[in-house]
């Protein structure tokens, strides 16, 4: 059986709206945040889940980790309900929320981590040496004594990384763990989550907008929209989808008049260049080269691939997110 | 059982944080219950009352030092419910009503002691009718302090309560002046209850209110024999498992409802 098993997930919630005019009525409104979901994840994968803002992904999470209760559908964690044996469920499990805090704001966090050790009954020896592997990992050791609050956004998403995953959870729910994360702890992080994943074989559902981090970590990838699931499978295959057009960036000596150029391709001029955006399968690259050396002497010519964002962003808008 | 009491040393530690909360609050309750004093000093010059002044003076006292009991102020577990931060308490491990209950004793105790002990060392060295009285004999002061332990564990039920409701309507301030409002006129702290009419104080003594520093403090003062306490402290463990019995009630019906704040 897999590890995680959801089926028809579905969680309605009901909002309350201040009409427009007449201030002392509310209208109730049906809120649909996750529509009929189900998927598989077996133990030892790391998924990436993605989608638009709103589209269910932290409700998923919610659901996942026994926090929420769906309004109808199942899901299986490890064999439990996740709602239904919270207590027993969360012991196996880490989340970390990007925007929330585990941790107590006026103490020292290694007063946090203790707390969490007699929470999870982590035995001494091994809460040390995981202690240790985790700070080590994190570059944490110098910020220990300090308190919460004291410390930048950054030194505080890694503290509560280490935080939930003192317990050695067998699953870990990730919800946007990168937000406000400098590039080297971006990376840092990342070096990080991969090692977790196959060194102790942990399970990891990673929630993020940072598409750099789905390429850098997952082999596959779920994509969430109005709280549907429209895509499962592998990030390249999602990617070749979308990822039909080039971009070629020309510069000229001299000033030259506007090449002429198939009209499937779109040029546009950027600073002292040019940019030109074509799909291979309608204009050949040899086809636009040769009519690019046609317009003057060129001095410098860049090809790049669409930034995954731009994908990402297209393939929303073709799916109607 | 030792996770929730790892919970309370945490809150323990922190309130020790706020050293400056400490200094501030007794200097506001040492003002207030000297101007309490002066005021029933009025009144009796005017017109003595049944009940001795010395014990007016006491209870005012005994009100003022441990006045951070009834107080519900944990503002930091309400702005968990308010923002959804408590869904990182809700992926532990552990009974969320045990664990919000550990914490707000925790304040509670710490709070109120650290508040009493310099202002029942003041309270001592002042002139006789301004000052402490001693408690009438030692049983009866061990009574008082056992009756106002269990007094705590009401007090704590009764703003688990509150937690409850704050999680239903999501601010707690309507909440918490209320019971306030109920916690200061119905415990005595406003007004001695033994100041009360006789006839009001039958049933006073008998709500909730009058459990956490009211029968405490009159078990000292000698107003209620020691050989009494019992009975006092039978009352507040009826009250004692009512209060929890409707919280637990509560916040079971709350997590089948619950919706997390803020995405």
């Amino acid at each position: 059986m897999a590890y995680i098993e959801a089926n028809g997930l579905t969680k309605i919630f009901t909002v309350r709206k201040k009409r427009e005019k007449g201030h002392l009525m509310r209208e109730k409104q049906q809120i649909t945040a996750l529509d009929n979901v189900s998927f598989r994840v077996e133990e030892g994968e790391l998924v990436g889940y993605i989608g638009p803002n709103g589209a269910g992904k932290s409700t998923t999470v919610k659901l996942l980790s026994g926090i929420l209760t769906p309004s109808a559908g199942t899901a299986c964690v490890n064999g439990l309900v996740p709602w239904e044996n919270r207590k027993q469920h969360v012991r196996d499990i880490g989340v970390v929320f990007g925007q929330r805090s585990q941790l107590w704001w006026d103490v020292p966090i290694a007063d946090s981590f203790a707390l969490l050790r007699d929470i999870y009954r982590i035995p001494l020896s091994s809460y040390t040496r995981r202690l240790e592997e985790l700070t080590d990992a994190l570059q944490l050791e110098s910020l220990l004594r300090t308190p919460l609050r004291q410390l930048s956004l950054g030194q505080r998403m890694r503290a509560e990384l280490c935080g939930s995953l003192l317990h050695n959870p067998k699953l870990l729910f990730l919800d946007e763990p990168t937000i406000g994360l400098d590039a080297v702890s971006k990376l840092a992080l990342r070096d990080f989550l991969r090692h977790e994943n196959k060194e102790n074989g942990t399970t990891i559902l990673l929630t993020t907008h940072d598409m750099e981090d789905i390429a850098a970590l997952c082999s596959r990838v779920m994509v969430l929209g109005h709280g549907k699931k429209l895509f499962d499978g592998a990030l390249n295959d999602l990617l070749a989808r979308y990822d039909t057009s080039r971009i070629v960036f020309v510069r000229y000596d001299g000033i030259v008049t506007l090449p002429s150029l198939p009209e499937q391709c779109t040029l546009e001029q950027d600073g002292d260049g040019y940019r030109i955006v074509y799909e291979p399968a309608q204009v050949p690259t040899s086809v636009l080269l040769s009519s690019l050396q046609a317009a003057g002497p060129i001095r410098e010519l860049t090809a790049q691939a669409q930034s995954i964002d731009h994908l990402i962003a297209k393939m929303y808008r073709e799916m109607d997110l | 059982m030792s996770s929730y009491f790892s919970v309370f040393r945490m809150r323990w530690k922190m309130e020790l944080q706020y050293r400056g909360a400490v200094i501030g609050g007794v200097i506001c309750q040492i003002f207030f219950g000297l101007i309490l004093i002066c005021l029933y000093r009025a009144l009796y010059a005017g017109k003595p009352q049944t009940m001795p002044l010395d014990s007016v003076v006491t209870y005012v006292w005994l009100q003022q030092a441990f006045f951070r009991m009834l107080l519900s102020s944990d503002s930091e577990l309400t702005d968990k419910i308010r923002t959804g931060a408590i869904a990182y308490d809700l992926c532990r491990p552990l009974h969320l009503y045990g664990y919000y209950y550990a914490r707000i004793m925790a304040q509670k105790l710490l709070g109120s002691l650290l508040r009493a002990a310099p202002m029942l060392v003041f309270a001592c060295l002042l002139p006789r009718g301004y000052g402490i009285s001693a408690p009438v004999s030692v049983p009866a002061f061990l009574c008082a302090v056992l009756s106002l332990m269990s007094g705590l564990l009401c007090v704590c039920a009764l703003e688990n309560l509150t937690m409850g409701f704050t999680m239903r309507t999501l601010d707690a301030r309507g909440m918490q002046a209320l019971m306030n409002l109920l916690m200061m006129t119905l415990s005595g702290n406003v007004l001695p209850l033994t100041l009360f009419p006789d006839s009001w104080q039958r049933v006073i003594t008998l709500l909730p209110y009058a459990q956490l520093l009211d029968s405490p403090i009159r078990l000292y003062t000698g107003r209620y024999a020691w050989t009494q306490a019992s009975q006092i402290i039978f009352l507040q463990a009826v009250w004692l498992v009512i209060l929890i019995a409707l919280g637990l009630l509560l916040w079971r019906a709350n997590q089948k409802r619950l919706v997390v704040q803020g995405g």
